[in-house]
C-alpha cells in the first residue's frame, strides 16, 4: 500500500494566502450610511525638531502652513457613528469634542462640531466635506506650544 | 623439530591453521615425544568441547533472540504507523489554522487601522457656519493641496 504524501497538500499554503488576502483587501466592513469619524490631537511647538511618523502624509502640510518645528501626536480616536448620532471624544487639557454626523447626499459627509473647555464653548461649527476628506482645527493653548485637531471622516 | 617449535605447530594445528606438509613433520616428532604428544592429545580434547559449548550457550540465548527481534519488529510496525496518522493530520491541520487566523484577522484588522497614519483623499471641505462664545474663529484656506483650517484664538490666550 503506497503510504501517504507526509508534505501534505500542496496547494494548502496557497489558499490559506488567498483567504487571507481576501481578508484584508475587504477590510472593515462599514454600512454607507455609517461615518466614522477620526479625531487626532496634535501638539505643535517650537521644542525641538521632531515630527511624530503618525502624521502620515500630512507632516508636510503642516509644516508648510505652520511655523511650528515639531509635531507631535498625543491622542487619535475613531468612532463610527450614525446619521444623527452624537460622539464624544476626550481632548488633553479637559477639553473635549462632540461631533454629529448630519443628513447628506452621496459620498458628502455633514458634522456638526462643538468643542468645549469644560463651560466654555470654544467653537460651534458645520462642516461639509468628502468621505476621505480632512480639516484642521486649531489654536488652543497646550504646554509651550498649541493644540492641533486633525478631522476627518470617512 | 625442537619441543618450542612443536608446541608452535600443535597450537596452529589445534586452530586448524597448520599447513599438511608440517602436520607430516610434527607427527614425526610427535611419535617421538612422549610430553609433545601430550600436550597434542590435550589439546586436540579441548578445542571439541569449546565448540560444543559455544552451540550450546547459542541454543540457550535463541529464544531470547528470538523474542528481541519479534520487539524490533512490532517497534517498527508501530512507528509506521505513527507516522501514517501524523502525516493524515498534516495534510489537514491547515484547515483549522486558516479558520482561526482568519478570525484573528477580522477581529484585529479593524483595530490596526486606528494606528495607520493619515491619509486624507481631499482637502474640500465646506465650512457651513462657525462660531464661538469665548473665542475669535479664523478660517484659514491656503489653496486646495493644503486642508483648510479652523483656527481658535482664545481671548487673551492666543
Amino acid at each position: 500500500m503506497p503510504s501517504p504524501d507526509p508534505r501534505g497538500r500542496p496547494g494548502a499554503p496557497a489558499l490559506f494566502f488567498l483567504l487571507l488576502l481576501a481578508l484584508l483587501a475587504a477590510g472593515p466592513s462599514e454600512a454607507a450610511d455609517t461615518v466614522t469619524v477620526d479625531v487626532g490631537a496634535v501638539y505643535a511647538s517650537n521644542e525641538g525638531t521632531s515630527i511624530d511618523p503618525a502624521l502620515g502624509t500630512i507632516q508636510g502640510k503642516l509644516r508648510s502652513m505652520f511655523n511650528y518645528t515639531s509635531y507631535r501626536m498625543l491622542d487619535r480616536k475613531r468612532r463610527p457613528l450614525s446619521v444623527g448620532e452624537t460622539g464624544e471624544f476626550e481632548l488633553p487639557d479637559r477639553r473635549s469634542m462632540r461631533a454629529t454626523v448630519l443628513p447628506a447626499r452621496g459620498d458628502k459627509v455633514r458634522l456638526s462640531i462643538r468643542i468645549s473647555d469644560g463651560p466654555r464653548n470654544l467653537l460651534t461649527t458645520t462642516l461639509g466635506l468628502r468621505r476621505g476628506g480632512m480639516v484642521l482645527v486649531g489654536g488652543p493653548p497646550h504646554q509651550a506650544g498649541v493644540l492641533i485637531l486633525i478631522i476627518s471622516a470617512e | 623439530m625442537d619441543c618450542g617449535t612443536a608446541l608452535g605447530k600443535i597450537l596452529a594445528k589445534a586452530d586448524g591453521l597448520l599447513p599438511r606438509e608440517e602436520a607430516a613433520e610434527l607427527a614425526g616428532h610427535l611419535a617421538g615425544c612422549p610430553a609433545c604428544a601430550a600436550e597434542d592429545a590435550a589439546l586436540s580434547a579441548t578445542g571439541p568441547l569449546l565448540r560444543a559449548l559455544t552451540g550450546i550457550r547459542a541454543m540457550e540465548k535463541a529464544p531470547a533472540l528470538d523474542a528481541m527481534w519479534t520487539r524490533v519488529r512490532a517497534g517498527i510496525g508501530e512507528s509506521r504507523e505513527a507516522r501514517r496518522r501524523s502525516s493524515w493530520i498534516a495534510r489537514w491541520v491547515w484547515i483549522p489554522a486558516t479558520v482561526a487566523v482568519a478570525i484573528l484577522a477580522l477581529l484585529f484588522y479593524p483595530a490596526r487601522t486606528d494606528r495607520s497614519p493619515f491619509h486624507p483623499s481631499s482637502f474640500d471641505v465646506a465650512v457651513e457656519d462657525v462660531e464661538s462664545d469665548v473665542a475669535t474663529v479664523a478660517l484659514v484656506d491656503k489653496g486646495e493641496d493644503l486642508p483648510r483650517v479652523i483656527w481658535i484664538i482664545e481671548d487673551a490666550k492666543s
